[in-house]
């Protein structure tokens, strides 16, 4: 099952993102949750503060920035860029954050 | 002046950016507003109504084999001005606003226009027109083609986490980046606390040129669909950016 | 990227970028749900509206639309109006919200109580029934 949450920025994304992963998890579902957006905020509001939502920006960052290992597999997509949120929420940054892409919206 | 006013999604850039441009205007200076958003916006700011229209297919050729370059670049004889000229929409006070266009279906829809914006925004001559630039709320976009010709990054915060860890990211970013506009300034908007610049300094290290107070009356006007300097003229909120305006053309910075 | 995800049995909430880039790049079957979230104000519906078309031409099975923010019936009204015969769920505008994003931690955890709250998480059980 597969849900994407899409809008305005500032629209409340993010929030409403966080919400409905943690209560579904909450409800005993295995949840991911995934981070696309090129201002990587959801490690906020799932809970898992300031520090650890930098630390794996940061990561994903300086991953792109040196064109280093990507996942290519779900394990290692969770491996690699995940962080374990509460309520049991498995969650990664995905967006290729400060790579510049020509001219595409 | 040539001011570029970035920041996270919701931070409230196009509303700034708007007025900002038309107070600008009013002051009876050439004010060419550059919307780089595929989402539109910015035209509700300035006081002009949702419009898709940007540049046209027409405008563009595609590269010829063997010839180097972007796939699509302006037809011969069609320079940066003259596209410039053919395309920007006029607008309230004198304001010309230029965008590629608008997204609605395909991202392939608005590839050529994309195209001819960047090149336009190579090639344009910078002392022509106040340029007032409006970056959509990725970290992405800044840093590939705007650095090089904004005077001044204004960043846009809003006093939350989000906003700051965003913010932080960004003056990082435009610290690092190649060609580093000459300036880099904070404005807090939506401000609700009197120590919210403060702090907005203290973590993002960037100096605020401007707080500019949560205001209802500004909140209205979006809500409505106006520009805040037509609905709300009188607000604090516009105030603040008048000041901000002000604070530019004196080049007398925090 | 949605496109290759799809461990067994867990439920992908995507938070995607801000505006319908990745919506319009997402191919057959990457996703069953769209969760659209629009505050009562112009820009916000554009991107909204435009959203909803997106994912009607891509077939999208069930298109939710969130109506956030919302202060009054006027408010409603507005949203109900712009996405006629579609789901649409109400979360109220809430300080709470407001002060948990200042704060930087989750409003899950700061005020389980409060409105907005209440609201998304009664999404979440109608999004997959428990």
């Amino acid at each position: 099952m597969k849900i994407a949450v899409v809008g305005k920025g500032g629209s409340g994304k993010t929030t409403a993102s966080a919400i409905i992963a943690r209560v579904l998890a909450r409800n005993g579902a295995a949840v991911v949750a995934l981070d696309g957006d090129t201002n990587p905020n959801l490690g906020l509001s799932l809970g898992v503060g300031v520090d650890e939502t930098e630390r794996l920006v940061g990561m994903r960052q300086a991953l792109d920035a040196a064109d280093g290992e990507h996942a290519s597999d779900w394990d290692s997509l969770l491996d690699l860029f995940g962080s374990d949120g509460p309520d049991g929420v498995r969650f990664a940054v995905v967006s290729q954050i400060d790579n510049p892409e020509p001219g595409c919206p | 002046m040539r001011v570029a006013f970035i920041g996270k999604g919701g931070a409230g850039k196009s509303a700034l950016a708007g007025t900002f441009a038309r107070l600008l205007a009013r002051e009876g200076e050439q004010v060419l507003v550059i919307d780089s958003d595929p989402m539109p916006g910015l035209a509700l700011s300035l006081g002009l109504p949702v419009t898709d229209a940007g540049i046209p297919d027409d405008a563009t050729v595609e590269r010829q084999a063997g010839e180097e370059g972007p796939r699509f670049k302006l037809r011969p004889g069609l320079s940066a001005s003259d596209a410039i000229e053919r395309y920007a929409v006029s607008g309230p006070d004198g304001v010309c606003l230029l965008q590629f266009g608008k997204l609605r279906e395909h991202v392939g829809a608005l590839m050529r226009s994309q195209h001819a914006f960047h090149q336009i925004r190579q090639e344009m001559p910078l002392d022509r027109w106040h340029l007032i630039g409006d970056l959509p709320g990725g970290t992405r976009q800044p840093f590939f083609g705007w650095a090089r010709f904004a005077s001044v990054m204004l960043v846009v915060i809003e006093p939350s986490e989000k906003g700051m860890l965003s913010a932080r990211r960004l003056a990082r970013l435009s610290n690092d980046g190649e060609e580093a506009p000459a300036e880099i300034l904070a404005v807090v908007n939506k401000a609700r606390h009197e120590d919210d610049a403060a702090r907005i300094e203290a973590r993002t290290g960037l100096r605020v040129a401007v707080t500019v107070p949560w205001d209802e009356e500004l909140a209205d006007a979006e809500r409505l669909g106006e520009a805040p300097i037509d609905a709300a003229p009188n607000s604090a909120a516009v105030q603040a950016i008048a000041s901000l305006v002000n604070q530019l053309q004196t080049g007398v910075l925090p | 990227m949605l496109g290759n995800v799809d461990p067994a049995d867990a439920i992908v909430v995507a938070d995607l970028e801000a505006g319908i880039g990745t919506l319009t790049r997402l191919g057959d079957g990457a996703v069953d749900i769209v969760v659209v979230v629009v505050e009562p104000v112009p820009k916000s519906m554009e991107v909204g509206t435009r959203a909803a078309a997106v994912a009607a031409e891509k077939g999208i099975e069930r298109l939710v639309i969130v109506a956030n923010r919302v202060r009054d019936a006027a408010d409603l009204d507005v949203i109900r109006a712009a996405f006629p015969g579609h789901e649409v769920i109400v979360v109220p505008d809430d300080g709470a919200i407001v002060e948990a994003d200042r704060r930087g931690v989750a409003p899950l955890d700061m005020t389980p109580e409060a409105p907005a709250v209440l609201a998304l998480s009664a999404l979440a059980e109608r999004l997959v029934p428990v």
